[in-house]
């Protein structure tokens, strides 16, 4: 097999994302396009790591089939002990809501609410803290991010680089062992993209596994291991 | 910001926030809802208030089940009447046609009518409205829609004029209400009570013509009621030597104590009803359009949503309760709204019909109906776009929106892909018109039914002028006027001949007979008229046969009114005929179209000098200016009050005469009276098309926005971009018509059928209306533009950056 | 029918009548504002490219590069400073000047290609001739045909943008940006959704187009594409921090 299997040094018991043996392709006009080719992956609890790639190498596809958001065509994949290529869309949902939080590059924040009730959602839709706690938690969240002032704001009164602190705080709001960040400082100046960086290694720090997908050199040097995928292929991987 | 307490959920938050925040669609789905759910209000609520309050006070002052109308007779005979075992009530009255000096010195029919105690009303007791329900001698009592007409106050002095030609000075003692008689706004004639000492003042002898019954069982049974009246007949009026002219159940064709109006009033509520349907059938599909706007619109929340971890069910639930949120407000506008328009409906059958809207009740059964109708429809019409909404993946959902996999090819892309000479802005609107398949044919449905209705109305209308044009071929005269009894036909025409401008004049005679069956029973009284066989004051439209010859002698011809009640009479039977004591029997030779004035039996007046003894003599003359048209109002009021004037000066008339402009006037007005309210309910139903139109033009913009910012980039103006929409809006507009006008051939004749059948219960002729089809085609067309005006000057605004920024 | 247009009536020079650049931005800056405070975008840039150039910009997501080449397109406008593109001052015109303008000397290629849909190949090459109203109606389509032909793509003019690869795709939006024959082409990441194959003839495309006389601006955050173009202008945080010309066109 020539797939390097990234981190396949961890077992996979330990492991809190166990991927192994994912395909994924893709219709397009001009037939069929294998985005993700035999790939396999272990990362464990605690971890902050990185994958990097060019366009069109898959990363975007790795982060849809690994937070259930796409389903792979095959392989096994194996999240903080859920088998989630066995689950059905609703299945999925209810499994990453209080599993795994997700940061999109474009914020994705509800344009209707503001920050607290874009906080308060995540919790509403999970049911994992009750109703008269959710406030306070949104809080703290946004304190923990340092936005708390702007709690009250619609999203589209603030910059992009509150925004994506804020969906942040939103991915950590159902208290998820492990968030997934596709591109989450690709909006953003050199300057916001650092205090982003630094929340996701206190975050890591404290023990949650922190799974970010970049081509920006710098963020991968932040992690404690960078992935590097071509082709749908990982190439080379740092084990920590 | 503290509006929301905290025990209020996240996702009802968002609900909330999502209906205040998008106002303007927010707005369109309570419209779409309210505008339904309050015209099944007002039909509804207008249905009860008319029964309550006019069935109600019709039913309160005893009806009578049967008028007899017969020769002079004495209050006894009613009396003898009154004891048998099958009646209930029976009232002797006495009525007297005279005229009445309007304002403007106009005379007016009145009839007069006599009762025998003011005291005790027992049949058809009228109310009193003002002054006092009991007239002294030289009084009378004015019925209140006569009084209103005229504006004729208590105290007043009104003239009568007697059928001798004397006038008579009366003062007005009291105004009262009756709902039994047809009012004088509708029918022109007036309604008056007097004693009977006045009458006998007025030089008429005191007598009673007419008994009023009410029968002791099944009162609502035809058949049983006319059996008492023969029996009535028979074994009292006959063995006290009175005669019986005539029968008759009171109403249009209403069944025994029922309204007068009863089956015109049910009539049109039922159409009513079916365009309240209608509406609701529209709201529904223009609920359907809207909701998936703001589901399409959200894809991407719901996207996000799920990416958080809510689920599916979670997810319906809100946009459920988010429509059943608008429902409740549509419900707030369209409860009050529905109430306000079956008032309005009230208020208008009232003056019409001349009955009074009691109390202003609220009824409860229509409002839950309303309740649930405005709760359930928009869940039931929501399911289907928010079950759709909600299925897409995630990964569809944040990712792929706007790349929409296009729908499979259907033979009409083909058609729009063959099409290579028309250049691109505009195959791009005619193609746009057709991506989204099952939106168009909501649409569609929606525009093609108010178009449909819209020129269904036309076509109404065009098919009671017809039907009324049809009628005015019989009274084809400038001026008709009633003689004295044994004017000589060659003195009436040599006279009227005498009147300037009069070119045509033609003698009348006319009499009441009736047929003889084979098995020797009688029919009811019919008209039979006499007049020379190439009279030009009659065009008449023959179904069958021909019409009368010079020479013909023994001959009829026969009105299709006639066959009504006279089934099986055809061309060439021979038909026995009964006036006076005289019968004969004569051969019908030709059928004419209906008069809807009743039947009648047409013959020349040598036969009809010969079958009556009145050789020579005619009942009216009738008077043309113009031989080959017929003339205008003005020339024909003229023309009349020169007639008047001049046989009362021969000495040959002091009747009042008629033109054939006050015929119809009468006759049309409660067809405008349900056209408009008919043209209401069509402009109701393009508002609702209009809207509908609206808010899909909206919707496609939303999904589209992309390619309108890469319009702009590629070099398209302002004017181009609303362009490429507005034409989009006319394209739907042009096919709805297309298909609004097929449709409307079969709407068209379902609806005139049903207008004529309730208001003439007559068959229809109907009419397609062209002018309608072009109308409504302006309209669509305003309808196209207008309601893809807004969303294409939104969609003018969009900046290609914020286009871009969807990336 | 193709004989109609050689390729010099097809693609023109643009016309250099004056000593002045093609393009001129003077002190340019763009600040984005939002309750949360000021962003910029970009802060004062001077840049002068002229007939003929082919110039790349690169920077990093946020550096300003498409904010930038927005400016020059009229798809945004600055809030301070003079844009002149042949001689047109941008920064003054309204939106709708600005689409007309564009339409006729500017064409824009986009990342995600961006034809529509419910048109033909043909019929999307069309379309901004019909929008700029420059070429006689009878000769669009001819045109229209020779473009296609020129990107290699005439046999599919009778299709829909769906049926075709993401690399022919593009080509066709190359082709329908020559529709009016503008002397400016400018595109923000015109490669990023191709295989590496598709990107190199695309690549390539520009590089024929430019030795036919058009100015093409490309936005891109692939060095090695960048360094095709004959000057690479490097951006960061708003400002223009380097200009190279790659050694191979020197």
């Amino acid at each position: 097999m020539e797939a390097t299997e990234a981190g396949q040094a961890k077992s996979r018991e330990e492991a809190i994302i166990a991927l192994r043996e994912v395909y994924k392709s893709y219709h397009t006009p001009a037939g069929p396009f294998l985005a993700l080719r035999n790939i396999h992956l272990s990362i464990l609890p605690g971890e902050f790591v990185a994958i990097m790639g060019k366009s069109g190498a898959g990363k975007s596809t790795l982060v849809n089939v690994l937070t259930g958001i796409d389903q792979a065509d095959s392989g096994e994949l194996i999240i903080n002990g859920s088998p989630i290529h066995t689950f059905n869309e609703d299945q999925r949902s209810r499994w990453r809501g209080r599993n795994l939080g997700v940061v999109f590059q474009f914020f994705q924040l509800l344009p209707s609410l503001n920050l607290i009730e874009n906080i308060t959602m995540a919790m509403d839709l999970t049911n994992t803290f009750p109703a008269h706690e959710q406030k306070q938690r949104a809080l703290q969240l946004l304190e923990q991010v340092g936005i708390v002032e702007h709690a009250l704001k619609p999203p589209s009164k603030i910059s992009g680089g509150q925004q994506q602190r804020v969906a942040i705080a939103r991915a950590l709001a159902a208290d998820p062992p492990i968030l997934v960040a596709d591109e989450p400082t690709g909006n953003l100046d050199t300057k916001t993209r650092d205090g982003i960086l630094d929340i996701f290694s206190r975050l890591a720090e404290s023990g949650k596994t922190i799974l970010v997908v970049t081509h920006d050199k710098e963020i991968a040097a932040r992690a404690g291991r960078t992935l590097y995928l071509k082709d749908g292929k990982f190439i080379g991987g740092t084990a920590t | 910001m503290k509006l929301f307490p905290i025990v209020l959920k996240t996702r009802w938050i968002k609900v909330l926030k999502d209906i205040g925040g998008n106002k303007k669609r927010s707005m369109l789905v309570i419209l779409s809802i309210a505008v339904g759910v309050a015209a099944v209000g007002m039909i509804n609520t207008a249905k009860q208030i008319i029964q309550r309050d006019l069935y109600g006070s019709f039913l309160s002052g005893n009806p009578a089940s049967l008028y007899v109308y017969t020769s002079p007779f004495q209050k006894d005979l009613s009396e003898a009447v009154q004891n048998m075992r099958e009646v209930e009530t029976a009232e002797a009255r006495r009525t007297v046609a005279a005229e009445i000096l309007a304002p403007k010195d106009q005379w007016e029919d009145i009839q007069l009518t006599v009762l025998p105690n003011y005291n005790n009303l027992k049949i058809d007791r009228f109310t009193l409205e003002k002054g006092s329900a009991i007239p002294g001698g030289r009084e009378i009592l004015l019925e209140r829609d006569t009084a209103n007409a005229m504006g004729i106050n208590v105290g007043d002095e009104i003239s009568i004029k007697m059928p001798d030609g004397r006038t008579y000075s009366l003062k007005v003692a009291g105004i009262v209400h009756d709902v039994y008689v047809l009012p004088f706004s509708l029918l022109g004639e007036a309604t008056g009570f007097v004693r009977m000492e006045t009458l006998q003042w007025m030089g008429e002898q005191p007598y009673y013509n007419q008994i009023s019954l009410v029968v002791a069982e099944n009162k609502n049974d035809r058949d049983h009621v006319l059996k008492v009246g023969e029996t009535v007949r028979d074994r009292v009026i006959k063995s006290a030597g009175y005669q019986t002219y005539r029968l008759q159940i009171p109403g249009i064709s209403s069944d025994p104590g029922e309204h007068w109006a009863h089956n015109q009033i049910n009539g049109f509520l039922l159409i009513l009803q079916i365009m309240g349907g209608m509406a609701i059938i529209l709201s529904g599909g223009l609920i359907i359009n809207t909701v998936s706007a703001i589901v399409t619109q959200q894809i991407r929340q719901i996207g996000v949503l799920r990416a958080m971890g809510g689920v599916r069910s979670q997810l319906v639930g809100m946009y459920f309760v988010n429509v059943l949120l608008l429902s409740i407000l549509a419900l707030l506008i369209a409860l009050p709204l529905g109430q306000l328009g079956a008032y309005g409906i009230g208020r208008l059958a009232a003056d019409f019909l001349n009955f009074d809207l009691v109390l202003f009740i609220i009824p409860l059964n229509v409002l839950l109906l309303q309740a649930g109708l405005g709760l359930f429809m928009p869940l039931l019409a929501a399911l289907y776009p928010i079950l759709e909404g909600t299925r897409m993946s995630v990964y569809e959902a944040v990712y792929q929106q706007g790349i929409q996999a296009e729908e499979k090819e259907k033979p009409i892309d083909r058609l729009l892909y063959n099409l290579r000479h028309i250049s691109p802005p505009v195959l791009l609107s005619l193609r746009n018109t057709f991506r989204k398949k099952a939106r168009l044919i909501f649409t569609l449905v929606t525009l093609t039914l108010a178009g449909a209705m819209f020129i269904s109305v036309f076509s109404t209308r065009t098919s009671l002028t017809e039907q009324i044009n049809q009628i005015s071929r019989y009274v084809a005269f400038d001026a008709s006027l009633g003689l004295n009894g044994g004017v000589q036909r060659p003195t009436a025409i040599r006279e009227a001949m005498r009147i300037p401008g009069v070119s045509v004049a033609e003698g009348w005679a006319s009499g009441s007979g009736v047929i003889i069956h084979y098995d020797g029973s009688e029919s009811k009284a019919l008209e039979l008229v006499g007049l020379p066989y190439n009279a030009q004051t009659i065009d008449p439209l023959l179904l069958k046969g021909r019409w009368l010859r010079s020479g013909d002698s023994q001959t009829v011809v026969i009105n299709e009114d006639l066959l009504e009640t006279e089934k099986g009479l055809s061309i060439g039977d021979p038909i026995e005929l009964k006036t006076g004591e005289t019968r004969r029997t004569f051969t019908i030779v030709g059928i004419t179209s209906k008069h809807l004035s009743g039947p009648r039996i047409y013959m020349t007046l040598e036969d009809f000098g010969r079958f009556t003894g009145r050789q020579s003599q005619v009942d009216s003359i009738r008077v043309r200016i113009s031989p080959e048209t017929v003339a205008s109002a003005e020339a024909q009021s003229q023309v009349s009050l020169q007639l008047e004037k001049h046989f009362d000066n021969a000495g040959l008339s002091k009747q009042k005469a008629t033109t054939q402009h006050v015929i119809f006037a009468n006759f049309s007005q409660p067809f405008n009276i349900i056209l408009i309210v008919l043209v209401i309910m069509a402009s109701i139903l393009s508002v609702v098309g209009g809207l509908g139109l609206t808010g899909v033009m909206g919707l496609n913009i939303l999904e589209r926005t992309r390619e309108i910012g890469v319009l702009r980039a590629i070099g398209a103006t302002n004017t181009s971009v609303v362009k490429v929409v507005v034409v989009e809006g006319i394209v739907v507009g042009l096919i709805s018509w297309v298909l609004g006008a097929i449709v409307s051939v079969p709407s068209g004749w379902v609806l005139a059928w049903a207008v004529v059948e309730t208001v003439l219960q007559a068959q229809v002729n109907y009419r397609y209306s062209g002018w309608g089809l072009l109308i409504w085609l302006v309209l669509i067309l305003l309808i196209g533009i207008f309601s893809s005006l807004a969303p294409a000057r939104d969609a003018a605004r969009l900046t290609v950056r914020e286009v871009l920024e969807y990336e | 029918m193709l004989a109609k247009f050689n390729t010099g009536e097809l693609i023109t020079t643009a016309s250099t009548n004056s000593s002045r650049p093609l393009i001129e931005f003077v002190d340019v800056a763009k600040i984005f504002k939002s309750e949360a405070g000021v962003f910029p975008a970009l802060r004062g840039v001077n840049l002068t490219i002229q007939a003929g150039e082919f110039v790349s910009v690169v920077g990093k997501s946020g550096s300003g590069k498409s904010t930038l080449i927005n400016m020059l397109t009229g798809i945004d406008r600055p809030s301070r400073g003079e844009i002149y593109v042949a001689g047109t001052p941008v920064h003054t015109l309204n939106e709708s000047q600005i689409a007309r303008w564009r339409g006729e000397k500017l064409g824009v290629v986009f990342q995600f290609f961006q034809l529509l849909p419910t048109l033909t190949l043909l019929e999307n090459i069309r379309l901004p001739m019909d929008f700029c109203d420059i070429f006689p109606r009878p000769e669009r389509n001819d045109r229209a045909m020779a473009l296609l032909d020129l990107v290699d793509l005439s046999g599919e003019a009778g299709k829909t943008p769906a049926r075709l690869s993401g690399g022919q795709q593009q080509r066709a939006a190359i082709a329908r940006s020559l529709a009016n024959d503008p002397p400016i082409i400018a595109t923000d990441e015109p490669t990023g959704n191709l295989d590496s194959a598709t990107a190199n003839q695309v690549i390539e495309l520009f590089e024929r187009l430019v030795g036919q006389g058009k100015t093409i601006i490309m936005v891109t955050h692939d060095p090695d594409l960048a360094l095709r173009a004959a000057r690479v202008i490097s951006i960061a945080d708003g400002q223009i921090i380097s200009e190279t010309r790659p050694e191979k066109h020197l």
